[in-house]
């Protein structure tokens, strides 16, 4: 509204040349990338199916501790079935990561303690048992055995109501 | 093949212990009118632990990995003993190695169990007429239909969350790897009706 009085007029072009100045660097900051690094704590997911084998490409959904119903973030694993994420400090609390593929799958749960202080620590729990060749012997060979067991306390007891 | 815990949602997780269960009594009901219940008890627990070990095992069919599912060959060898026999195998194997789930034991069962009674029915009806086919019907098909159920139950419980084409195309490519073991378990039921005919008649299941 004071552009007609004359100091208006003054002051008119004065905006322009601020306007034009502030255009000038334009195209350099259209070019210009700024990369702002800092450092984080990361989860690292390596999943794998029960015989080693990577579940590749499978999909990784993770929950902060505010929202379980709502992802926080979604990815993919790599050929190898991992996957790396760093949760937000500012949501601690337990995070839940889910990797599934073809209805098969396995859930993690990621503690985030509080931020600041000496022990902002991550710990992971859940995911699946690990269990060795020895070990899935003995545990095939005692229900067989127990199985074994069964069979033959029927048989016994039948021969036993045949011979009365 | 065995869904795991905490990717299927409460509900369906619920109702498939509701079916288990309702599968569970009637096979009890049918079990106990038999004219000697105890009779087939020690076929039974043998091949629970059969179950148990056999589908523990993964074969690798590239680019994943299969396990045996038997549930044709529980059906043809044990009839309604098959419902009680696949629900305590599953159970351990669960508690155990922690394949499957405690939550999904229900919708597992019921994954197996109803493939196994149809197999068996279908196999009844074929097998006066056509023993070796009626048995590799009875195992192909405890295969493809075991198959078909664990499919629907993984997309009626999609989550909306998930990237459902991915997870489509993913179980496109698990049922494909399920092939051989059509075929597989169809020869296996063959060959064990036939060899225990020839050892040992008196475990033969009536037809």
């Amino acid at each position: 509204m004071t552009c007609r009085s004359e100091p208006g007029r003054l002051g008119g072009r004065a905006l322009i040349l601020a306007g034009l100045a502030a255009l000038a660097p334009l195209p350099a900051l259209g070019h210009a990338a700024l990369l702002q690094a800092e450092a984080a704590q990361a989860i690292r997911l390596h999943a794998t199916y029960d015989t080693g084998e990577p579940m590749a490409e499978a999909q990784v959904i993770i929950y902060a501790p505010d929202n379980p119903a709502q992802p926080w973030s979604r990815g993919t694993t790599d050929a190898e079935g991992r996957y790396l994420f760093a949760p937000d400090p500012g949501l601690p609390g337990r995070w839940t990561v889910q990797v599934r593929q073809a209805g098969h799958g396995a859930v993690a749960n990621v503690e985030v303690g509080p931020d600041g202080g000496d022990a902002p620590v991550l710990s992971v729990t859940g995911g699946g048992m690990e269990t060795g060749p020895l070990q899935r012997a003995v545990m095939v060979a005692l229900v067989v055995w127990g199985a074994l067991g069964t069979a033959l306390y029927f048989r016994r007891r039948r021969a036993g109501d045949a011979s009365a | 093949m065995h869904l795991p815990d905490g990717l299927v949602p409460v509900g369906l997780a619920a109702a498939g212990y509701a079916g288990s269960a309702a599968l569970l009594g009637l096979s009890f009901q049918r079990i106990a009118r038999l004219p000697d219940p105890g009779a087939a008890m020690p076929r039974a627990a043998m091949l629970t632990a059969v179950f148990f070990a056999v589908s523990s095992m993964a074969v690798p069919v590239p680019p994943t990995t299969v396990h045996p599912m038997l549930a044709g060959l529980m059906g043809v060898l044990l009839g309604w003993f098959a419902v009680p026999a696949i629900l305590v195998g599953l159970f351990l194997q669960a508690v155990l190695f922690g394949h499957g789930g405690l939550t999904t034991l229900g919708l597992n069962g019921l994954i197996l169990a109803p493939a196994a009674l149809i197999c068996w029915a279908a196999w009844r009806v074929l097998a006066p007429r056509a023993p070796t086919l009626a048995a590799v019907v009875a195992g192909s098909g405890g295969v493809v239909l075991s198959l078909a159920v664990f499919v629907a139950f993984v997309l009626i419980g999609l989550p909306a969350e998930v990237d459902a084409a991915a997870e489509r195309a993913a179980l496109g490519v698990f049922v494909a790897a399920h092939l051989p073991l059509v075929l597989a378990e169809g020869v296996l039921v063959a060959v064990v009706l036939r060899v225990l005919a020839r050892v040992e008649p008196g475990l033969l299941p009536r037809g």
